[in-house]
């Protein structure tokens, strides 16, 4: 193997390679990637068992062949060469020389039979997405999944296409969910829905970062996903199991509703929660006649109050959340004002945009 | 003005037994193990006028007391009783610190407002304890915790004794110095040897000399004898586990010789978690064969738990993978990471109370009025004897 490749190209490959390598791990060769000189250009796969890149870049191939090198220390090298260009020339024994300009460099290497084969999930149908709609749908939904594991199958979100070309994604971690429908029109072939895993969504989500307009394919096959882009596949393994009826937790109407300018609530919440007790971003939400009040207290440091005007003329009522639940949701909220509704202090406050649903957040209160 | 009673039961195995079985009732008695190597685990108030105590080799007990009727413990009766006496105290205070299976010390100063003076609950406590496990019991009662518990030994048997602040010193007084807290053998020698024989002796010293003759602890001694001692009730609240272990009259092999053990064990751990209000999510398995080796298996439950049933589906799976079919001394249940179970936030998908939850709270009613094996489960019903252990070190 030996090739001569744009340090950027490079520089590219590995890092979309750095989020998928496990460095603690059994298995060594996981913390590895394998770079492969085609006859036309270099792939360079990062693969965890559960995901796996394949990253394609242009290159002047001198010898085909392949070999693994080490993700996070190649990557440290390509990001610190003297040149524009650089060559990767493998020698006996699996070592690879890496060579810029003036700098040359001696790497150990692992033979790429050793590497672990990816799954060919080539007869995935693919349907094309936009990929500016699938990186909203992740925002949105990405900081309600669950990080317990043992609650596995809320480890990912639920991606479920509807009938009219929408499609829906649900996460929850059990205390409070985050829903999001989008048109995505295309024929997914799914009975019901499938859980993305939360590190795939989190990768996918890099990926989609890279250049959101670009042209993109997603499909699901054999419990796996697969993500296609020009240059780029991604396959990940989806999470088994039932997602719960979210349906069911998510109330019809609140019986008391205001409407909340988000960016003063978004910045009321991280304020008062800066004295809630124990970090635990415990605050009291309360409404009162055209009121809306953020109040915390901590034994050690003292009290926090602060007020907003909203229209409001129901019963008064105080409620406990977890500011963070509600920063996380006003945080991808788009819209000025933002539909708040609440039941008593044991039922779930909503928050959608005024008059729109398409993108609801559920949070349980706390007791305090 | 603080109020602290110490309760203690009085020959409290040896009360069982002859409670358990008529025929010991009056006779002078030994709960022990074997003639030639074991020793007096208690002894009835009958033997002990023989020179029979506790902690004795049998072989000498036997000889002091040749006509003394012997039986071997039975721990699972005694932690039954343990369970049932603290229970009662509860009634009375959430303060209470147990000391082991049959005494502890309860704060009442903010119950004298519920049940009247310290001493009628005292006589309230004893009374209950009587009625419902059958058992004598002493209590001691003071301001001063130290001073409530050689109350309490003092009033044996089957008695009560007031210490009144005004009192304190002058009934330390005339006590040989041994009865302090921290005064062990050998200091009890170099105090006699200075010629401090008697409590009251070190209250008369100078507190300035004691301590220049005996350091810091000489005015630790010289304050206790004056019936000054700060230390509070500590209630077990902030256990870090709840567990039940036994060790084995014999050596037992096997995963289904030992899971009636285990599973007796994870109910009691199960009753005991419920009694504090607490639940455990991770669940420990203790496993001592013959030859002492020490092996302990965890496992984390999804969410915490209280229910025995379910402690034991996970103990019984870590016996099974921890079973090398080597003969097994002693087994042991525990929890950890204990809480209330919720935290402050609420759940989305919050199910009704489980079924487990209602069949619990009905078995623990009735093991309340009948005891634990009234109504229990078929292997450890079925299994002789399943629970022939050594004492636990401490009751939760």
């Amino acid at each position: 193997m030996e090739f001569r490749i744009a340090a950027d190209e490079l520089k590219k490959a590995l890092n979309r390679a750095q989020g998928v390598v496990e460095r603690k791990t059994t298995m060594p060769i996981l913390a590895n990637v394998l770079v492969t000189a085609h006859k036309t250009g270099v792939t360079v796969t990062a693969f965890d068992l559960e995901i796996g890149i394949v990253s394609e870049h242009p290159a002047e191939v001198v010898k085909t062949g392949a070999v693994t090198m080490s993700a996070k220390y190649v990557f440290d090298i390509v990001q610190s060469l003297p040149d524009a260009n650089v060559t990767l020339k493998k020698l006996a024994n699996n070592y690879v020389e890496i060579s810029s300009g003036s700098a040359h460099f001696k790497i150990v290497g692992t033979a790429p039979e050793e590497y672990p084969k990816l799954p060919r999930e080539e007869n995935a149908p693919l349907v094309q997405v936009t990929g500016g709609t699938l990186l909203e749908m992740i925002k949105k939904t990405q900081f309600a999944i669950s990080t317990d594991e043992t609650r596995y199958i809320l480890n990912g979100v639920f991606f479920e296409p509807k009938e009219d070309g929408k499609v829906r994604m649900v996460a929850t971690d059990g205390h409070r969910l985050s829903l999001v429908e989008r048109e995505l029109p295309g024929d997914f072939k799914l009975k019901g829905g499938v859980i993305i895993p939360r590190k795939g969504l989190l990768e996918l989500k890099r990926l989609l970062d890279e250049a959101p307009e670009a042209e993109c394919h997603l499909g699901f096959a054999e419990n796996s996903a697969l993500f296609k882009k020009t240059g780029l596949t991604m396959v990940m393994r989806l999470i088994d199991g039932q997602f719960p009826e979210y349906q069911r937790v998510i109330p019809k109407e609140g019986e008391k509703q205001v409407l909340v300018p988000k960016t003063r609530f978004l910045e009321g919440l991280k304020r008062i929660a800066l004295l809630s007790a124990d970090k635990s971003y415990a605050v009291r939400i309360g409404l009162e006649e055209n009121a809306l009040l953020i109040t915390a207290n901590n034994p050690d440091l003292g009290e926090a109050k602060d007020a907003l005007d909203v229209a409001y003329r129901g019963a008064p009522i105080t409620i406990g959340f977890n500011a963070r639940y509600l920063i996380d949701v006003l945080g991808v909220t788009d819209t000025d004002e933002v539909a708040f509704e609440l039941g008593d202090e044991h039922s779930p406050g909503v928050l959608h945009a005024p008059g729109d649903r398409s993108f609801t957040a559920v949070v349980m209160p706390m007791r305090v | 003005m603080r109020a602290i009673i110490h309760v203690d039961m009085d020959a409290f195995y040896a009360s069982v037994e002859q409670r358990d079985n008529p025929e010991l009732r009056g006779k002078p008695l030994i709960v022990g193990g074997d003639a030639r190597r074991g020793v007096v685990v208690a002894a009835s108030y009958e033997v002990r006028k023989y020179g029979v105590k506790s902690a004795m080799p049998m072989a000498r007990a036997l000889k002091l007391a040749p006509h003394a009727k012997v039986v071997r413990p039975r721990f699972a009766a005694y932690s039954e009783a343990s369970e049932q006496v603290f229970g009662i105290f509860e009634r009375y205070t959430p303060l209470v610190e147990p000391l082991s299976l049959d005494e502890a010390f309860l704060d009442v100063t903010a119950s004298v407002g519920l049940f009247g003076a310290p001493g009628e609950m005292a006589r309230r406590i004893r009374k209950e304890i009587a009625a419902e496990t059958g058992l004598p019991s002493s209590a001691g009662l003071s301001s001063v915790k130290f001073v409530a518990k050689i109350a309490s030994d003092l009033a044996k048997p089957n008695g009560q004794r007031e210490v009144r602040p005004e009192e304190t010193v002058g009934f330390l007084a005339g006590l040989p110095v041994g009865r302090l807290w921290g005064v062990g053998a050998k200091t009890e020698e170099a105090l006699k040897r200075a010629g401090l024989e008697r409590i009251g002796q070190i209250a008369e010293k100078d507190a300035a000399w004691m301590e220049m003759r005996w350091g810091a602890s000489g005015r630790h001694l010289w304050e206790l004898a004056n019936g000054i001692d700060p230390r509070g009730v500590v209630p077990d609240r902030e256990a870090k586990s709840v567990g039940a272990e036994d060790t084995f009259d014999e050596d037992l092999t096997g995963v289904e010789a030992l899971s009636p053990h285990v599973h007796a064990q994870a109910l009691r751990v199960g009753r005991r978690l419920r009694r504090a209000g607490i639940k455990g999510r991770v669940v420990q398995l203790k496993v001592k064969f013959s030859d002492f080796t020490l092996l302990t298996r965890r496992s984390t439950l999804p969410s915490a738990t209280d229910d025995g049933q379910t402690l034991y589906r996970v103990v019984r799976e870590l016996l099974e993978k921890t079973h090398e079919d080597r003969p097994v001394r002693l087994t042991g249940v525990s929890v950890q990471e204990l809480g209330t179970g919720e935290g402050p936030q609420l759940g989305l998908f919050t199910e009704a109370p489980k079924r487990s939850d209602k069949l619990n709270a009905a078995l623990d009613r009735i093991a309340e009025r009948y005891g634990t094996k009234a109504v229990t489960t078929a292997d450890i019903a079925g299994s002789d004897e399943p629970e022939r252990p050594k004492p636990p070190r401490k009751p939760r």
